[in-house]
């Protein structure tokens, strides 16, 4: 166990450097992204002399180290500076968008794990025959088109057709729930009041898979490998021959070790829907993050731009961690190997 | 194995029982979308989103009159204009939704703040040398030249409430602080007839009604108005099918108008002031020669690009233009006279040109935000090609095009733009466009340096009776058909598509329009039939 | 190989695989041939025909301006699959290579390696996409910089994850005890052992590589109009639905058939390499 911890402490020191890397990248290429930001955010009638005050009192004019440095040290106190598109300070943006976007992406996870583990249980179990065959095809079909597809094509069947789910928005705007954690699903639970709960939960549902779905198809295809791998190898033959049941084989010795590679998958997808899932976000009206990230870039908001990169980044180093030592802990013969890495 | 199948058919069971009948709409609650974000603080509000938050979360000293020319009053009682001194008398009985009372204070610290923060539309009151409250209800403004449109640019004046913002100023550079900008981009401190609830730049802003309004408003009026932002022209079809959406913005394709036009919806308009201009570029060969200018404008087809903005019978995104100036502004030619392509002038405009059209390449642009335009940029390939020029089409996203307009090398030979006028006057228009002191926006990658027309806007915005104005613009209109700077594709006709139960008698009914954009959205006039 | 090819003949999904792909690849390439009006890949008008349903002249409708879309289709197949052989060739060696060598080499390698490719998996591939080509000119070619330049890293971590496994294993050590060079066990032993994995990412990369580009070029960054890119069509398609359904529905199509096929194949291969081991 010690060792695992020594792992991730590691890791965390090491992320801070990648953080300040990224921080520097980001930095110097939002700079260089073409179009003035002080002309874009006053607006096309401005003048030439509104655009050079508005230069100088965002020290654009400075040389680009210097301007590091003014970042780094409003940083040091938790201030991003202001958005020029919302004219509010960024950190107040990102507190407000951050949450629509995880509960999005927290729910699709959900959805990666309840639908594509076994899924993929279920093919391997079923190895060439027609469960496999469907399950194969299903899963093939969700990877292969963009998630932006699906959502407009959800909507339409779901929404315009058939009128089972709401077609925009997080809640129906007759709710009036007080703000918490951000977590609507968690809000309108703290707040007792169960016809808005159902009502987020309904605004949930499909543009989170839109974006599980081709989550799910690569969390069912590497299950399903990963099981058909581990069935093949000799203690399960054991398992076999020792005459145990065969749902304990599947469960206890196949399975286990089959999740990894999965689970690792999984935590990549979610971790790059952050930034990727804009377009669903736009389909279905969504407040969140991503969906201001490419605003924002667009825009060449430079505050917004670095400090949506860096939160984003940071979240995507977090669940990278997460993985890594995961991956270790569940597998013996890497933890062993890094133990005896580790003097 | 047995949890991960109960864990997936506890979450199709919750996904069943979550699928509940849609909401359909709720009574006194009218919702409409636009675009880009709208912008609460009324210093900044510049396009049509911030337009129609501004008249109704504020209110102007004036009004244009509704279907016809000239101003009423509005916070202003009644206006002396003597020369360059504009004296005005305000109401005594109006409050904002503070509850403070409005007074001549209010006004100047309104125009004072504009001027302060530079953006939007503060440009119009750069004119504006001093301003000052003679009493409670007195305000002078001292012009520090004549101006004819100042109290047409009046109805871009929003009134803020100086106490309220005073209370609530931000770090800044002096004593005023931000100016209360951090405060505005998200309150309201206005007289309006609505007040903002709540306002989230990536969802809606909420507008609840002032039941303190200084004017009667009809009990019919929208109690709440939910405008969204950024939703993809799919959703709002579908929102507006299923009953859960009101009025779309203007910049919906024509096929999905016409589809929701199928399913019931009505349509809402604006005309008048302003127009679909294709901008040349008259410091780059071969467009420096007037004669390859008016040869372009004569091969462009008019009648085409209208129907491509066609909607429906009889309702289409254009209006056909008739000259550089919209129909119904000072100056516009007669309705019955539109501009129609002529082959046969244009090759004989082309043979009077200095320059061989197979050796130049014209650089045409539409606005990556605008898709419509790659249509357009299409067709002028197509009616250009007849002449034997070589067009390249490129896209340019606004910022880039605003970037690059800035210095003429980089300007593309062709641009194309929607101008209006801010506040209904030509003046806002023209002078923006084509004076030679303004070239290099958004608004003028034409570069035009001719002293005849920068005499005429001139003569336009400082003469003292309408008929003076009326002769300016007249000649000015003639000059610019004459020069052919730019091609005036068609007179802009923003459509929005409504539900039946809206009605909106300044959108729809001539009588009752108000030639300014954005203002026909002044909710207080709307009623829902629910 | 031969039974490679056996074996995967024998599951008729990899057949189908094969099938979409070949279809696909005859398309683009014949696409001068095939399409019934090859000038419509261009800037060509025809307003008097614009935003038709599907006819028998025109089999998949027509666009906006009146292009016909099949035609359209065909061409932009030509250029998603130059792109994705174009950014897979480049990326993929620099990846696994860089991959083998932090996994296997470890130490200051795999520190330098690894935190280079952290940087860039930290930044959102699309704002990566976006800065890079912000900072270039939107040109098909640096369209491929770009995606480039945000797919190595991944095939760097998934060789590195197995590279690091490997390199307990016992035949590991045994080539090591008998004095085999590092590169010999990088490339001879460790990286047979990464094929399978490589390949299976490869052929869904193929599609993904369609799709980031179509992103790209939804934001105006991407593949310029007038050519034709399946994913620009279908998100501009998307803005007519559900009344102009041709118009989101074909090129959705076509991006599902091609990346659909490519998936077939890599499961396909994943099973018959997978058997190998």
């Amino acid at each position: 166990m010690i060792p695992v911890l020594r792992l991730a402490a590691k890791r965390i020191g090491t992320s801070l450097l990648v953080l300040f890397g990224v921080s520097v990248l980001i930095f110097c290429i939002a700079r260089v992204i073409p179009g003035d930001p002080a002309r874009v955010a006053l607006g096309p009638n401005a003048t030439a002399e509104q655009v050079a005050n508005l230069r100088a009192q965002l020290r654009l004019d400075e040389p680009l180290v210097a301007q590091y440095g003014h970042f780094l040290a409003d940083l040091a106190r938790g201030d991003l500076g202001r958005s020029l598109y919302t004219n509010r300070p960024v950190t107040t943006d990102i507190a407000e968008f951050l949450p629509a976007t995880l509960e999005l992406i927290l729910v699709a996870g959900i959805m990666m794990i309840a639908f594509g583990l076994p899924l993929g249980i279920l093919a391997a179990r079923f190895r060439g025959r027609w469960p496999d065959h469907l399950i194969r095809v299903l899963s093939l079909l969700g990877v292969s088109a963009p998630s932006f597809v699906w959502a407009v094509g959800l909507m339409l069947v779901f929404s315009y057709y058939l009128g089972w789910f709401p077609i925009a928005g997080r809640i129906a705007s007759q709710f009036e729930i007080g703000r918490v954690t951000g977590f609507l699903l968690i809000d309108t639970l703290l707040a007792g009041n169960g016809a808005a709960f159902r009502s987020a939960a309904a605004h949930l549902v499909l543009p989170a898979f839109a974006l599980a779905l081709s989550g799910i198809g690569q969390a069912a295809r590497l299950t399903r490998a990963n099981m058909i791998e581990t069935y093949e190898t000799p203690y399960i033959e054991m398992a076999r021959a020792y005459g145990f049941p065969e749902r304990r084989v599947a469960n206890r010795y196949a399975f286990r070790p089959s999740l990894i590679p999965s689970l690792t998958i999984i935590g990549l997808d979610l971790a790059a829907l952050l930034g990727n899932a804009f377009l669903v976000e736009a389909v279905f009206g969504w407040p969140g993050l991503s969906r201001y990230g490419v605003q924002v870039i667009l825009r060449k908001d430079l505050n917004a731009i670095v400090g949506t990169v860096l939160i984003i980044s940071a979240m995507f180093i977090l669940v990278n961690i997460i993985v890594d030592v995961l991956t270790v802990l569940l597998n013996p013969r890497i933890r062993h190997a890094q133990r005896g890495a580790t003097p | 194995m047995k949890t991960y199948l109960r864990i997936a058919a506890s979450a199709l069971a919750m996904t069943a029982m979550v699928a509940a009948a849609a909401p359909s709409w709720a009574e006194g609650v009218l919702r409409l979308d636009e675009v880009p974000v709208g912008e609460l603080d009324p210093a900044k509000a510049s396009d049509y989103a911030d337009s129609l938050l501004m008249f109704n979360v504020y209110d102007t000293l004036v009004l244009p009159a509704q279907g016809a020319p000239g101003h009423v009053p509005h916070l202003a009682m009644d206006w002396v204009v003597d020369g360059t001194t504009v004296t005005l008398t305000l109401r005594d009985d109006v409050a904002f939704h503070s509850g403070n009372r409005m007074t001549a204070e209010d006004v100047v610290f309104s125009v004072e703040r504009m001027q302060a923060l530079g953006e939007g539309l503060s440009f119009l009151f750069t004119v504006v040398e001093s301003v000052e409250a003679v009493d409670d209800t007195t305000v002078r403004f001292t012009l520090s030249e004549p101006y004819a449109p100042f109290i047409a640019s009046l109805v871009r004046l929003p009134i803020v409430d100086k106490e309220t913002v005073m209370a609530n100023l931000g770090p800044g550079n002096d004593e005023m602080g931000d100016w209360g900008q951090a405060f505005l981009s998200a309150n309201s401190a206005g007289t309006g007839a609505y007040v903002v609830r709540s306002h989230n730049p990536q969802e809606e802003t909420v507008l609840v009604r002032n039941d303190n309004y200084f004017l009667p408003v009809d009990p019919g009026a929208p109690s709440e108005v939910r405008l969204r932002y950024g939703l993809e022209p799919a959703t709002i079809r579908a929102l507006m099918a299923s009953g859960e959406h009101d009025i779309t913005s203007q910049w919906l394709p024509p096929e999905v108008m016409s589809a929701l036009a199928g399913d019931g919806a009505q349509f809402f308009s604006e005309s008048g002031t302003g127009g679909f201009y294709i901008k040349l570029n008259t410091t780059k060969p071969p467009l420096d020669d007037v004669h390859c200018r008016r040869a372009l404008a004569a091969a462009f087809d008019y009648e085409t690009a209208i129907a491509i903005t066609r909607i429906a019978e009889g309702v289409a995104g254009g209006l056909p233009a008739t000259g550089a100036i919209p129909v119904g502004m000072f100056g516009a030619n007669p309705a019955d006279e539109p501009l129609v392509r002529d082959m046969e002038a244009a090759r004989a405009h082309l043979e009077a040109c200095a320059y061989n059209p197979s050796e130049h390449t014209l650089e045409v642009s539409w606005i990556a935000e605008v898709p419509i335009e790659e249509r357009f940029a299409l067709l002028m390939q197509a009616n250009f090609s007849e002449l034997g020029f070589n067009t390249e089409i490129v896209r340019v996203p606004w910022v880039l095009f605003t970037e690059r307009v800035t210095n003429p090398e980089s300007t593309p030979h062709i641009s194309q733009v929607f101008v209006t006028a801010v506040t209904g006057d030509p003046d806002t228009l023209l002078f923006p466009m084509y004076h030679s002191s303004a070239a290099g926006t958004w608004q003028s990658p034409e570069y035009l340096d001719d002293a005849e027309v920068d005499r005429l806007l001139e003569e336009g915005r400082s003469a003292d009776s309408d008929d003076a104005r009326e002769a300016a613009y007249s000649a000015l209109n003639a000059r610019l058909m004459d020069l052919a700077p730019t091609i005036y594709a068609f007179d802009r006709n923003s459509v929005f598509a409504a539900s039946p139960r809206v009605s909106a008698p300044a959108l729809t009914d001539p009588a009752a329009a108000f030639g300014v954009d954005g203002m026909g959205f002044s909710f207080r006039l709307m009623t829902l039939d629910d | 190989m031969r039974r490679t090819a056996r074996i995967l003949a024998a599951n008729p999904l990899s057949l189908l695989g094969v099938l979409l792909v070949s279809l696909v690849i005859v398309g683009a390439v014949f696409a001068p041939v095939l399409a019934p009006f090859p000038d419509h890949r261009g800037a060509v008008v025809d307003f008097t025909n614009f935003n038709k349903p599907p006819s028998a002249t025109h089999v998949m409708g027509t666009d906006v301006v009146g292009r016909d879309l099949f035609t359209r289709i065909l061409y932009a197949y030509r250029i998603s699959l130059l792109l994705a052989v174009v950014v897979l060739a480049i990326a993929v060696p620099i990846g696994v290579t860089l991959g083998l060598m932090a996994g296997y080499l470890g130490g200051w390698w795999e520190y330098a390696i690894m935190r280079l490719t952290d940087v860039f998996l930290s930044i959102p591939p699309l704002v990566l996409a976006i800065s890079i080509m912000g900072v270039l000119a939107p040109t098909l070619v640096n369209g491929m910089i770009a995606v480039t330049a945000m797919w190595w890293p991944w095939y760097t971590r998934l060789v590195y994850n197995i590279a690091r496994g490997e390199k307990v294993e016992g035949y590991v050590l045994a080539a090591e005890v008998i004095g085999a060079s590092r590169i010999h066990v990088m490339f001879r032993e460790i990286l047979p052992n990464c094929i399978p994995a490589v390949l299976t990412k490869m052929t869904l990369d193929a599609g993904f590589v369609i799709l980031i580009v179509s992103s790209l070029s939804f934001l105006g960054l991407g593949v310029q109009p007038p050519t034709p890119d399946l994913g620009s069509m279908v998100a501009e398609g998307a803005r007519y639905l559900p009344d102009s359904w041709w118009l989101a529905v074909f090129p959705g199509l076509a991006i599902l058939v091609a990346v659909f096929g490519f998936n077939l194949i890599g499961d396909g291969l994943r099973d018959v390499l997978g058997a190998d081991r």
